[in-house]
């Protein structure tokens, strides 16, 4: 096991910082407020993040998480709110003592340093010991599959291995904590989805509590424990991918996660109607002033022949077909008017058998896919 | 540059012939001549105001009294010993404005870059506002400020500072005050731009990483701004090299300059040669330091080259 | 018809090219209140009586009269000096020759004039001092301006060789008729150049323009001072506490030249033959205290006893002091310069 610095020389006597990392933090954020001017950046956010967790924080651009991951960092100070690492309160700690590693979006890399000098800048800053130094440097090197990159400088790198030199920089010193800033958002698709397994097998690896930020939804449904959808600097919702996806809090998070068709429904007595149809639906419906049914495209069934038991039926006209290479779009539009988009898989290579436009369709969705959700904003 | 390159290439290529090829490189080759066509003024332009003068001064040091070829402006520099001495003032003199300037500029230009941009601005025109009133007028306001019935002494005396007055003009010292103060915005100029360009990634990395604001300042900040403190510093001491009239007036007589050996050269020998020899081995002097700096500056921009 | 048209024409405008010739003068002389009295004691009036047209302008010395006449473009037809610098200029050939057949100089003191440069003023150099701090008994000799003793405080001092030396030598004991003697060789050179290292820890500022000597009088920067008597007089009109001593001092003149060359040379010679008449002259002194070179303007009237007493040339104040030696510095002014500026290098 790595050692904890010595006790602190004069010098540094400001600065305590430790390289023992046995066992992650868990992260509590309450009540946490910022504004610049009149625009809420954070609006009284509160969010428990668990030790070993990965969470993301999830939502369009703007909506305040670089500013959630800065309070996190210490680089952004609060109007007010409390922040504790384990039981430490740490909301007005420095950020040089919070002992936290982060990635940022420009990756940061210092430019006058080479790679294993950057990645062996915080160790030097904690007095390890320069053999340690060069020993500890190639291992993170290792981890992120850069060996013998150590005396590369940062300009003779690609972007995707400035972004590893970055996550070995901020994962060398064992930090119990991990912020990553939209890490993976300058690279191309192919090289993200590469990256995104290796993050999330190297925070399995070395289990620090991780917050991820990104506002690519399926990234965000990728990697993560649990995902904090952020709008306006408040939080949406906290769920599992799994629970996000299947049963968004509000229309904002079904909206922002996954396409789908919603439909204005009412409560009648106990039964949930549309357009007098009355829905069987397995999750409850929430109680809200409005409600709203989400329906995802690839849920919904193209009826042919009789439907199954309980499955809700709807009449439809059909309208153009989408052909997006893996599956189809079929909008269809209900006689309220409303337009239900139907996705399928591409078989044979062909189209030709669906409906053409003009066609009188009916469309299904099983009880298990008819979501009744707050029909609010947020 | 690129696009240059490219068609050249095409030359090689073992498929001469393909589709349109002769009409693309006539094309490249048009494209490269209209870029010579449009810079040729400035070419014909910086031949006439810089070669030929230049040429014109090393020739002319070359002449003696007599009118012939002869290496006695340069003799009388070495079996002269002020001459030795007035560029050691010169160098001396160049090299502690820069000194001051760095030291007084970099903490300004520091300051500046950390502002928020509109307030930095507004602070930025008050350093440059020093360039918009006259070198002359500027000098002889610290000559009034600065002697020994001056401004300073006055009020250090009734302050009861100080008991005599002190000599802070017309001497190095008040030499030095005014040219720092003239010098001092070709510092904080390159500097602030450079620090401005300075991401503060950068700083907020190295703070997360554990660096404490001292630490994190000379680690990192430091060497990312020393291409502008580099090239800051060398505008400050090549400009210092050839200034005349802040020692002149400031200097008392006793700060005496090449350039103003210069001028009393002209006034003193029959011929332009004693003036020009002094010009030329200042302009070697100068050109060996731009050389020698730039191999630093390169050696700089390799190691800072990534952004 | 048509050729005689051009012609006509051509004819015409060579005609007014001469007339325009003949009717007009470039003059360059140093500017400030010196060339202020210049023009108004003789420039103007001379111009207004003989028609001719006159140009001012301000110069940088013989160094422009050097670059004029080496490129051919003289556009200076007379030019104020010093004598000095008068006397290596013509030895360069950079001056015509007077003509003085027309510029009658009978009147003039011996010696105010030369084969190239005639007299217009006569000033002296001399010791200054701070009446505030001395007194109205101020120093009365060089050696008092070196008797830091009995005369404590601060001095300024040329900081070129012109008027630098002989005082020194004064200082250090040598009859104002030898020092000329003693000056002509590098050892009497250097024993001057010693004398004045002697008093460089006093010397607080080497003065290189007389605006700026008499500036450090006014402003008391400095105790004492050599300088041109003209500057004084005119800074304690100012208001400046200063008092001067013609004894010792150093009795020069300025002068009038015509670059080689110059485009109104005849015209030139004209306006010198009018400005050097003692009608010209006399009213000099009412605007600098510099005096005449022709004797006669001391009997047109003008120039009342008091003023005349004052004047560097007057009788009783050119007894007291050493007349420059032209010679001297035709021969080693380059010299002693460069000796001069070993000296304030070190
Ligand atoms: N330094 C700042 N000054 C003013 N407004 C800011 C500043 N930083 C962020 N904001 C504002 O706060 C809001 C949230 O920003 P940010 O946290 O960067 O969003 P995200 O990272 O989700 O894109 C935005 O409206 C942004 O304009
Ligand atoms: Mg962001």
């Amino acid at each position: 096991m790595w050692q904890a610095a010595g006790p602190a020389t004069g010098k540094e006597k400001d600065r305590v910082l430790s390289t023992a990392n046995t066992q992650a933090l868990p992260i509590s954020v309450s009540h946490v407020t910022k504004t610049y001017g009149a625009v809420h950046a954070l609006d009284d956010v509160s969010l428990e993040i668990e030790s070993g967790e990965f969470l993301t924080l999830l939502g369009p651009s703007g909506s305040g998480k670089t500013t959630l991951l800065m309070v996190l960092a210490g680089f952004t100070r609060p109007d007010h709110g409390s922040l504790k690492f384990g039981d430490r309160e740490v909301i007005r700690t420095p950020p040089h003592l919070r002992d936290v590693g982060m990635t940022f979006q420009s990756y940061a890399l210092f430019p006058h340093m080479s790679v294993a000098g950057n990645v062996g800048y915080p160790l030097r800053l904690r007095n390890v010991p320069k053999a340690e130094i060069a020993e500890r440097v190639a291992g993170a090197l290792e981890t992120v599959q850069l060996g013998g990159f150590g005396e590369r400088r940062i300009d003779q790198l690609s972007g995707g291995q400035r972004q590893r030199v970055a996550v070995a920089r901020a994962i060398v010193f064992e930090p119990r904590i991990l912020l990553m800033d939209e890490p993976l958002s300058a690279l191309d698709k192919k090289l993200r989805d590469q990256m995104q397994i290796e993050l999330r097998s190297l925070h399995e690896k070395l289990g620090m509590t991780t917050v991820y930020v990104t506002h690519d939804q399926r990234e965000a449904l990728t990697m993560s424990d649990r995902i904090a959808v952020v709008n306006h600097g408040r939080i949406m919702q906290l769920a599992t991918p799994r629970d996000l996806y299947e049963k968004p809090a509000n229309r904002f998070v079904a909206d922002f996660i996954g396409d789908s068709t919603f439909l204005p429904v009412t409560r009648r007595g106990q039964q949930i109607v549309f357009e007098d149809q009355p829905l069987n639906h397995a999750a409850p419906a929430p109680e809200a002033p409005s409600l709203l049914l989400m329906a995802r495209p690839e849920r919904i069934h193209l009826l042919t022949g009789t439907p199954q038991e309980r499955m809700n039926t709807f009449e439809a006209v059909a309208q153009q077909v989408i052909y997006q290479g893996d599956s189809y779009l079929l909008n269809a539009q209900l006689h309220n008017g409303e337009i239900m988009s139907l996705r399928g898989a591409v078989r044979q290579g062909t189209v030709d058998g669906l409906p053409s436009e003009g066609d009188r369709i009916r469309l299904g969705l099983a009880p298990e896919d008819t979501v009744i959700i707050d029909g609010r904003e947020s | 540059m690129q696009a240059a390159d490219t068609p050249q290439r095409s030359y090689e290529t073992p498929v001469p012939s393909g589709m349109n090829a002769a009409g693309l490189r006539r094309d490249a080759r048009l494209e490269r001549l209209k870029l010579f066509g449009l810079s040729s003024p400035a070419l014909l332009l910086v031949l006439v105001i810089l070669v030929i003068p230049v040429g014109w001064l090393f020739y002319v040091s070359f002449i003696g009294a007599n009118g012939q070829f002869s290496l006695e402006n340069y003799e009388r520099m070495i079996t002269r010993k002020s001459y030795a001495r007035i560029f050691v003032t010169t160098f001396q003199v160049s090299l502690l404005t820069t000194g001051l300037c760095i030291l007084i500029g970099y903490p300004l230009a520091y300051f500046l870059s950390q502002l928020p941009s509109r307030l930095a601005s507004l602070c930025l025109i008050t350093v440059l506002l020093p360039f918009w009133t006259s070198l002359l007028v500027r000098t002889y306001a610290w000559l009034v400020l600065l002697q020994k019935r001056g401004l300073v002494n006055d009020w250090g005396i009734s302050l009861g500072l100080w008991e005599e007055p002190i000599k802070m003009v017309h001497n190095m010292t008040g030499t030095l005050i005014g040219m720092v103060h003239i010098m001092l915005p070709f510092l904080i100029l390159p500097l602030y731009s450079t620090m401005k360009s300075i991401n503060r990634d950068y700083m907020n990395a190295a703070a997360n990483l554990g660096a404490s604001p001292r630490r994190a300042f000379w680690n990192v900040f430091f060497p990312l701004s020393t291409p502008g403190l580099f090239a800051g510093s060398l505008m400050v001491f090549i400009l210092c090299l050839g200034f005349f009239v802040t020692p002149a007036v400031l200097g008392g007589g006793r700060v005496i300059m090449v350039s103003m050996q210069i001028v009393s050269n002209i006034e003193l020998f029959v011929n332009w040669g004693a003036a020009s020899a002094l010009g030329v081995v200042l302009l070697v002097l100068t050109m060996a330091i731009l050389w020698i700096a730039s191999r630093f500056l390169r050696l700089d921009q390799i190691a800072g080259g990534g952004h | 018809m048509k050729r005689l048209t051009i012609l006509t024409v051509a004819a015409g405008l060579l005609a007014t090219t001469a007339l325009a010739q003949e009717k007009r003068v470039t003059i360059a002389s140093w500017g400030g209140s010196y060339q202020e009295a210049q023009s108004k004691a003789l420039f103007q009036p001379a111009a207004a009586n003989t028609g001719i047209e006159v140009k001012e302008e301000s110069y940088g010395g013989m160094s422009d009269v050097r670059l004029q006449v080496s490129s051919g473009q003289v556009t200076l037809d007379i030019v104020a000096s010093g004598s000095g610098s008068a006397a290596r200029a013509a030895a360069e050939g950079l001056l015509e020759e007077l003509d003085y057949s027309i510029i009658d100089v009978s009147d003039f003191y011996p010696g105010l004039y030369t084969d190239h440069c005639v007299g217009g003023d006569v000033f002296s150099t001399v010791y200054a001092w701070n009446t505030e701090t001395y007194g109205a008994d101020g120093p009365q000799s060089w050696a008092d301006f070196w008797d830091v003793e009995k005369f404590p405080g601060s001095r300024a001092y040329r900081g070129t060789v012109a008027g630098a030396l002989e005082p020194a030598l004064m200082a250090d004991g040598v009859a104002p008729e030898d020092v000329y003697d003693v000056l002509g060789s590098e050892e009497g050179i250097e024993r001057a150049l010693n004398k004045i290292r002697e008093l460089r820890p006093h010397i607080a500022v080497f003065w290189t323009s007389g605006a700026q000597h008499a500036q450090l009088m006014k402003d008391g920067e400095v105790d004492m001072t050599t300088g041109w008597n003209g500057r004084f007089d005119n800074a304690a009109k100012d208001g400046a506490q200063v008092a001067y001593s013609f004894n010792q001092a150093l009795l020069d003149y300025d002068c009038f030249a015509i670059p080689k060359g110059a485009p109104n040379k005849d015209t030139a010679m004209a306006f010198l033959a009018e400005i050097s008449k003692p009608e010209y002259q006399d009213d000099l002194p009412t605007y600098i205290t510099y005096g005449p070179t022709n004797k006669a303007a001391y009997e047109t009237g003008v120039i009342d006893a008091e003023v005349a007493a004052g004047l560097p040339s007057s009788p009783e104040n050119a007894a007291l002091q050493l007349p420059v030696s032209l010679a001297w510095y035709a021969e080693w002014e380059t010299t002693a310069a460069e000796m001069y500026q070993e000296m304030l290098t070190e």
